[in-house]
């Protein structure tokens, strides 16, 4: 028999039995919507997972943190300078498996001002590594040199936002050579780095929806502006204070030891693998000269993105599996239903099934008919399914962070409509069998 | 050789472990271009030889030819094969699809046949113009009456061709009236060279047809030769001097 005849006595049949057909699609509406938004879902978390990790530095940035000594060298920890300038200095001659290093001194909780405006902020207290470490880009100006930690120089780099706080009557201001004030001593503005913000922010902008969300957001009787998290990666690239180490070591930190003594150490430590297929060969470089500036002693461990990468990765395989088999069970209760109205048409149809065979129509002929039209039910419900899950995206895009707005891919879609697809001729097998193995002289005396 | 050539025909059901012989040894032949008639009371295996000419059963034992294609042993597919080219079926209550128009109806043989949707057209439509049909072609069956149904399943049966073509009780659901215009499309189809099989209970159709096979206990109990007559006379029964 024709396929394309067959196809169109499947759609007769639907749209002869329009509410039924619907009441049937609907597990596989149901489970096919499912199943794609929580494609979208895990997706759309995973982008925004990776992208942050990506801001911060991505897999092949370490950070080198300071650990308790193994316990046969605990009396001896004294002997260990910590990490120090020492450290940087060896793993720039020591480690050519590495090209970032970046020191940094940390000063929490730092009134950064201007005039008669003061902010709260981290100021670091940096290497020139340390704008590429970060991923951050001077929009203005330069960075933090090497000679200005060499003459000790009072310059800072500021991000976006610090600008947009100091000077908020002038958004678009340049302040470069202005003087801003770190915890009462003056610094100069040589560089401003530029704005960083998620894509799904970015095309959220482009789009102009922020507008439309900013006004919902103030008729709830919040800010205009978005909430400002100071746990977001984004904002705190964006309110970086960043000042030469030396600086910041004699400004701030030159006697904080219990016997006022200088303290050397530094609050930061990262490095850069040059290539991630030589990442374990690069640590045991830097675990090498490490070791000597430390006299032996291991109280240093790395910190290495892979396993967050790796945690980021099976977190989403876990959801994406359970979700999977929420839907997967979901479209399988649709297919029960298509099994069982297609048991029911073909009862109905018996006679109808007696004619054709009288006429030629072979088993196979029948088999193929009963499947193609479970099938099409499968396939109208496929599709329907994939609207209603645009619907269902449309609200959770609402609903969720702009950085975890959920992503259909394609293969998403193509892997959720196929399910539906699949379903429908399966369900179909049984009902088909059925039909085709129906006796002639018996359908035909039938009803 | 005839058209059709039983030899020996048994057909056996079982029920339980009881044994009954719906057809006890047939031995018939039809030649081409014959009108005939089977008769003979419920019970008495004139479907089940229906069946067997038309190809949706096999006999339990025999030898069966039709058009020189034995089908006493064939497969499903063989017989469904055969049903699509060589037979017409024409039944009591019609039996088209009630979803499709009349053309559909009339092309769907050709559908199974594999014929193309140019040529179903065509061939469709003669059929169709041959029973005077051409303008309810788009109707339903719901749409149309008793006779007109008739004539739709009249020419869905010839639409392919067929060598045979089977009537059980064509005019069962039918009034006189109506019932007198199939048979005479009937004998115009007769006329026209095809073997045409009319199954019925009714001895006043079958008296007119020019011959008779009458069944009685799963064998042929009479055969008449007789010239067609229209004045169709009323035969209650038939004497039992006029046995074979």
């Amino acid at each position: 028999m024709n396929f394309w005849f067959g196809l169109m006595i499947g759609f007769k049949e639907i749209s002869a039995h329009k509410f039924r057909s619907f009441l049937t699609m609907l597990g596989i509406i149901l489970g096919v919507a499912s199943l794609l938004s929580m494609f979208a879902l895990t997706e759309g978390i995973a982008r925004g997972m990776r992208e942050r990790l990506a801001a911060t530095g991505g897999v092949e940035r370490v950070e080198i943190n300071p650990k308790d000594p193994s316990e046969a060298l605990q009396d001896l920890a004294f002997l260990s300078p910590g990490r120090t300038m020492e450290d940087v200095d060896a793993l720039f001659k020591g480690a050519p498996l590495i090209d970032l290093i970046s020191p940094e001194l940390s000063l929490g909780n730092t009134a950064v001002s201007r005039s008669n405006l003061t902010l709260r902020l981290n100021a670091s207290g940096v290497y020139p590594d340390f704008f590429e470490m970060n991923k951050l880009e001077i929009e203005h100006g330069r960075t933090i040199a090497l000679a200005d930690n060499d003459s000790v120089s009072r310059v800072a780099v500021i991000g976006p936002g610090v600008v947009e706080e100091l000077w908020p009557e002038n958004p678009n201001f340049i302040p470069l050579g202005e003087t801003i004030r770190i915890n009462g001593k003056p610094y100069q503005v040589v560089g401003v780095t530029a704005f960083c913000e998620s894509e799904s922010a970015k095309r959220k902008r482009v789009a102009g929806n922020g507008a439309a969300e900013d006004e919902r957001r103030v008729r709830r009787g919040g800010h205009g502006k978005p909430q400002q998290k100071k746990w977001d990666t984004y904002w705190q690239k964006n309110h970086v204070v960043a000042i030469p180490l030396s600086t910041m070591f004699y400004d701030f930190r030159t006697a904080t030891n219990a016997d006022g003594s200088a303290n050397r150490r530094l609050d930061r430590f990262s490095i850069r693998v040059v290539d991630t297929s030589l990442f374990e060969e690069a640590l045991n470089q830097v675990r090498a000269v490490l070791d000597r500036t430390h006299r032996g002693i291991d109280d240093f461990a790395f910190d290495t993105r892979e396993e967050w990468s790796d945690s980021i990765e099976s977190g989403v395989r876990a959801t994406r599996t359970s979700g999977s088999i929420i839907a997967g069970i979901s479209l399988l209760v649709g297919g029960i239903g298509i099994t069982n109205i297609m048991l029911a048409s073909i009862t109905e149809r018996i006679r109808e099934i007696g004619v054709r065979r009288a006429i030629g129509a072979r088993q196979r002929d029948i088999f193929i008919q009963i499947i193609v039209e479970s099938g099409v039910i499968g396939f109208i419900g496929g599709i329907l399914g994939l609207i209603a899950a645009f619907g269902v995206m449309r609200l959770l895009v609402l609903l969720s962070p702009t950085e975890n707005a959920p992503v259909a891919t394609i293969s998403a879609v193509l892997i959720s409509f196929s399910f539906a697809l699949a379903i429908g001729v399966i369900s179909g097998i049984y009902p088909a069998w059925k039909a085709s193995r129906l006796d002639p002289i018996e359908a035909l005396r039938y009803g | 050789m005839a058209l059709v050539e039983l030899t020996d025909i048994r057909k056996i059901y079982r029920i339980g472990d009881q044994e009954i012989a719906a057809l006890d040894g047939v031995t018939l032949s039809v030649e081409s271009g014959e009108f005939l008639a089977i008769i003979g009371p419920s019970g008495s295996g004139k479907s089940t030889l229906m069946h067997l000419l038309g190809c949706l059963d096999t006999p339990t034992s025999g030898r069966l030819v039709i058009d020189s294609v034995d089908v006493s042993r064939a497969s499903n597919d063989e017989l469904a094969r055969m049903r699509n080219a060589k037979i017409g079926f024409v039944f009591q209550s019609f039996n088209l699809l009630p979803k499709f128009d009349v053309f559909r109806n009339v092309e769907l043989p050709m559908v199974y046949a594999g014929v193309s949707a140019k040529v179903r057209r065509e061939r469709a439509m003669e059929a169709i113009e041959r029973v005077g049909l051409l303008n309810r072609i788009h109707n339903t069956p719901l749409q149309l009456s008793g006779g007109q149904c008739q004539r739709v399943a009249i020419a869905r049966a010839i639409v392919n061709d067929p060598k045979i073509v089977f009537a059980d009780e064509p005019t069962g659901n039918l009034d006189s009236h109506t019932g007198e215009a199939i048979l005479t499309l009937f004998r115009e189809l007769a006329q026209s060279g095809r073997t045409i099989i009319i199954v019925t209970h009714d001895n006043n159709i079958a008296a007119r047809l020019p011959r008779r096979i009458e069944m009685r206990d799963g064998r042929i109990r009479i055969g008449v030769e007789a010239e067609v007559s229209n004045t169709a006379p009323l035969i209650a029964g038939i004497p039992e001097d006029r046995a074979i």
